[in-house]
């Protein structure tokens, strides 16, 4: 495309103004995706969360009856609330250890890239098998975890884990954290491999040490990869379900139900199909909200 | 990675996909069971297939799915001929509609009149008939004689009462610190319905609400044996694991020969003697709390031909098949799995194995609940059922859990 | 300077190191061998009961090794239903159309909003990060029934569409970064060069985008093929179902028991597709021309 020049700064201006409907031409297709496959049956759960349809059908128009309902659904801000402490404890922890392994691996010697393998492999293995694993571990009986500990002299005797709350929560953040923690260092990895070495070296000459030029140069400039891969784990804790459904279910007493899980009982077991949409409706917006908020301290960081 | 050479990848693929999924299918019927009815029901399925035309293709979806499938199905129009599950969703799908009226085909099968009440019960709504009787099983007791010996216990003679089983128990946990006398999934609902329920009923209870005004947990049954129990895990004759075992390990601990005394189902005979052969082990029916008193729950799978199936007169072909001698002897008798129809109980495989035999008597002295939202009172994880069990074992509440238990039971039959 | 030279000259730049190795080097190399040991270990002892006997893996109290070598377990889920081959076939076909689908919408999207100063773009990106914000058990139920009106139910680009659905988001996100992390010298090289957009792209952007596309084919891959609950819903007959099916099905046992021999060989069933197609990949996410030392 040539254009006729009349100062550098000016041409690429212009150049960058008469670009930008291109843009929508490369989003296009993702948004057209998007909107057919996912907006359209959003709306259909909307239309869904105002009657009180049944898992086996039928059901009629009650308006917003099911968001009232939800007000004074004591168990479903209790699980909220367990779901939110989930997230806030289980994300610094996946996020900090996750940058420490990255550092540690993203050298290319034969030993950093064999633990950069082992770190990685829980990600392959599926949400419900990885549990179900974790849950023989941690098993009072039949446990090898257990029969660990004692053998380690760490426990006097076999711990059962899944009877109070506390244990339980525990028990599952340490099996997502292993299950988990490769995919941070992943990208992560990638977001120090991507940062300009000229700048790392030029710190190097400069006589900047190695924390030094992590803390000052590393964690800096790949704040935007970090910011958003938080982003997109702790979504993913907000969503967590599997990991208690197959670990805790939901006990002891109700009290490791997450949201999701929540949503699961209400919909799929005690046939509300309605009122779980309504739930799903209501806690889709805490997350976009969420969300929005993240996303915007994370653009106007950019500084594009 | 060109475009082109792109484009033709997904041509490729999509061709392949809708062939594979377009096969010649023509002439066969589509049935779906339940992961843990599998093996049974496949070896009626493959007796079918062995003496008839038409092929029946099994699918196998995992038991806590099966409702949702089977409900979101039948909604889109996408259903088996024939379907498989647990009978105690028959209530809830008889009125919603998803099932085909056998009425007049099954009252006309002579081999019909012969099944078990139970079967018959489940599958009746408004005076209709909705199902058959598939692949039994039902709840019995189970002991380990090599442990009752060693206790000094009389191997051949089970505990006939639910005190009785304390005294047992108490007994065979004086062997060791890491044998036990007793068990029970401390967080399963669905185990303790099975096992559990039975020893109440027997003592005179009445369990599940088919209603608002319907009454629940009635009697002293409840609190009797819930009593026992709890007293038996503060004793410490329970493992502590079984108060977080929701379900995985229900019989695993019993296999490994570590536990005296537990309830369990007629699948466990098989797979005792699959897997542990040299245990020694006995079989009887689940006491009440005084001796003679005897109960079962009386479970399974039922077959049913969901609205919408497109090949009906052949399901139901197969459903009045099943019934019949052959199928019931030589597909489920022979693989030690109970028949439905309990004339047949003395048969010649039952013969060699007295054990089954029990199970087979068990059918009628059992009981199984008429209600609506089973799951949501029993099955579920935050079900009143599971409440009432780890408030009055564990915490030791015991009058206050049955009260709540009861309260919430009746509000869930009321919706 | 054209595109070609500056493309050319770059190269992973090294710095000089010294020539004693310092102790601290032993120290890091010690935390990675306590690092692979602590995160492999459940692996291992997954692995070992798999070769166990059923009833061995079930003791209580549990061994480390089996006592018997024995692979029944394996022999279960090989010969499960309709044979592990015919699920096999299944998840890699889907994940393979879902692997299609991810990069060639999310490529160009990510571009887009890497490259493009458009009013509105940050809304654009929240849409498309969105379905990964909302319970995808409730989504199914709509879903399933809407595909079922188009005929989209048991086959496997229908289900694949529904993995493209989860997986986008994050391809977008991973596409966008990737695009990101492109200095700008190189864009304005090739718009004086007098490259179209298209061009641009494809012939400048995609190519250092290397390690983005592999990471997106990589996870595109691995949540395809371990993704149960719209494989279920989604398939109707056993020949159509995907290896997860299989797997929950051949270890479940009445009222909820769990069969934990079947259940560590299906683990190790479901790494080793995984770890290859992790493995093969390996070699993209260590070229490429923006990759440099640390130290």
């Amino acid at each position: 495309m040539k254009t006729m020049p009349s100062s550098p700064t000016v041409r690429r201006r212009r150049a960058r103004r008469a670009r930008n409907w291109q843009g929508w031409l490369f989003v296009g297709p993702a948004l057209l995706f998007v909107g057919v496959f996912v907006l359209i049956p959003l709306g259909q759960l909307v239309a869904m969360s105002m009657t009180d349809r049944s898992l086996l059908g039928g059901g009629k128009f009650v308006g917003l009856e099911n968001y009232e309902k939800i007000w004074n659904d004591v168990g479903f801000w209790r699980a909220l609330a367990f779901t939110a402490e989930y997230t806030i404890v289980l994300t610094p922890i996946l996020m900090g250890l996750g940058y420490a392994f990255a550092l540690l691996t993203v050298d290319n010697t034969p030993l950093r890239r064999i633990t950069r393998t082992i770190v990685f492999l829980p990600v392959v293995i599926g949400l419900g098998s990885s549990s179900l694993l974790w849950f023989w571990l941690f098993d009072e009986r039949v446990g090898l975890l257990n029969k660990l500990l004692v053998d380690l002299g760490i426990l006097s005797e076999p711990m059962v884990w899944f009877i109070t709350a506390q244990r339980a929560f525990w028990a599952v953040v340490i099996s997502i954290t292993w299950k988990v923690v490769g995919f941070g260092m992943v990208l992560f990895i990638a977001g120090i491999q991507s940062i300009n070495p000229e700048i790392t070296e030029a710190a190097v000459v400069d006589g900047a040490g190695y924390w030094k030029r992590v803390w000052r140069i590393l964690l800096p400039l790949s704040r935007r990869i970090l910011l958003l891969t938080t982003l997109i784990s702790a979504i993913g804790s907000m969503l967590a379900f599997d990991q208690f459904y197959i670990m805790t279910s939901g006990g002891p007493r109700g009290q490791t139900f997450t949201a999701v899980y929540w949503i699961y009982q209400n919909s799929f077991v005690s046939f509300k199909l309605g009122y779980g949409a309504a739930l799903s409706i209501v806690l889709t917006l805490i997350i976009l909200a969420f969300s929005a908020t993240q996303i915007a301290l994370t653009a106007r960081s950019a500084g594009k | 990675m060109s475009t082109a050479s792109l484009r033709a990848g997904f041509a490729a693929a999509l061709i392949a996909s809708t062939a594979f999924t377009t096969a010649a299918w023509a002439d066969s019927l589509t049935m779906w069971v339940r992961a843990s009815g599998t093996n049974a029901a496949s070896t009626l399925v493959n007796l079918w297939n062995s003496t008839h035309a038409d092929k029946i293709e099994l699918t196998t979806i995992p038991d806590n799915q099966m409702v949702t499938k089977l409900a979101t199905g039948v909604q889109a129009g996408e259903v088996p001929d024939l379907v498989s599950f647990d009978l105690i969703y028959m209530p809830d799908f008889m009125k919603a509609g998803f099932l085909t009226d056998l009425t007049a085909d099954l009252k006309a099968n002579k081999d019909y009149a012969g099944v078990a009440k139970a079967y018959v019960d489940i599958a009746t709504y408004q005076g209709k008939l909705y199902g058959a009787g598939f692949t039994p099983d039902v709840s019995i007791l189970v002991w380990n004689k090599d442990l009752f010996k060693k206790a000094g216990l009389d191997p051949e003679k089970p505990p006939k009462s639910v005190p009785e089983i304390h005294e047992d128990a108490k007994k065979i946990h004086a062997l060791g610190a890491d044998i036990y006398g007793f068990y029970f999934s401390g967080s399963c609902p669905g185990c303790n319905i099975f096992t559990t329920s039975p020893m109440m009923v027997a003592s005179g209870s009445k369990m599940l609400p088919a209603s608002g005004s319907d009454d629940a947990l009635t009697g002293d049954g409840v609190k009797d044996v819930l009593e026992q129990f709890k007293e038996m895990w503060d004793e410490g004759l329970v493992p502590k694991s079984a108060q977080a075992d929701n379900g995985s390990n229900f019989v695993a601990l019993f296999k490994s020969g570590k536990i005296g005394i537990q309830g369990a189902g007629g699948f466990l005979i098989s797979d005792l003697k699959h897997d542990v052969p040299d245990m020694n082990f006995g079989v009887t029916f689940l006491p009440g709390m005084k001796e003679g008193q005897v109960s079962a729950f009386v479970g399974g799978d039922v077959v049913a031909i969901p609205v919408g199936s497109k090949h009906v007169a052949l399901a139901k072909s197969f459903v009045a098949w099943e019934l019949s001698d052959e199928a019931q002897l030589e597909g489920l008798a022979k693989n030690n799995i109970l028949p439905s129809r309990p004339a047949l109980a003395d048969n010649k495989y039952f013969a060699a194995e007295p054990r089954v035999v029990t199970t087979a008597k068990a059918l009628a002295v059992g009981y199984v609940p008429w209600v609506y939202h089973f799951a949501d009172m029993v099955n579920s994880d935050s079900s009143p059922w599971i409440n009432m069990l780890q408030r009055a074992i564990f915490d030791g509440d015991v009058d206050g859990a049955i009260k709540e238990g009861r309260e919430k039971m009746k509000a869930i039959a009321a919706e | 300077m054209s595109v070609a030279t500056l493309v050319s000259t770059a190269r992973p730049l090294r710095v000089a190191r010294a020539r004693r190795i310092p102790p601290s080097a032993y120290i890091v190399a010690a935390i990675a061998v306590a690092v692979c040991a602590i995160m492999a270990a459940p692996i291992v002892l997954s692995f070992l009961a798999s070769i166990k006997t059923t009833a061995d893996a079930s003791a209580a109290p549990p061994r480390y090794l089996p006592e018997t070598v024995s692979f029944e377990s394996y022999v279960k889920v090989l010969n499960y239903q309709a044979g592990l081959a015919t699920y096999v076939f299944n998840s890699g076909l889907v994940a393979l159309i879902t692997i299609g689908a991810c990069l060639v919408v999310a490529a160009p999207a990510g571009y887009g909003l890497a490259r493009y100063f458009m009013r509105g773009k940050e809304i654009a990106f929240l849409i498309l990060l969105s379905p990964i914000m909302i319970p995808y058990q409730a989504i199914l139920t709509p879903l399933y029934l809407d595909f079922a009106k188009v005929g989209l139910v048991n086959n496997h680009l229908g289900l694949a569409i529904v993995h493209t659905i989860l997986q986008l988001p994050f391809s977008i996100f991973l596409m966008r970064s990737s695009f990101e992390a492109i200095p700008r010298e190189i864009e304005e090289a090739a718009i004086i060069d007098g490259c179209s957009a298209w061009t641009r792209m494809t012939k400048v952007f995609l190519p250092l985008a290397v390690p983005g596309l592999v990471t997106v084919a990589l996870f595109a891959f691995i949540n395809s093929w371990n993704e149960f609950l719209a494989a279920l819903i989604f398939m109707n007959r056993e020949t159509s179902f995907t290896v997860p099916i299989l797997l929950v099905a051949v270890r479940t046992g009445k009222l909820g028991a769990v069969d934990w021999g079947a259940l560590e060989a299906s683990v190790m069933i479901s790494i080793v597709p995984c770890l290859g197609v992790y493995l093969a990949l390996q070699r993209y996410y260590i070229s490429g021309l923006l990759s440099g030392a640390v130290k």
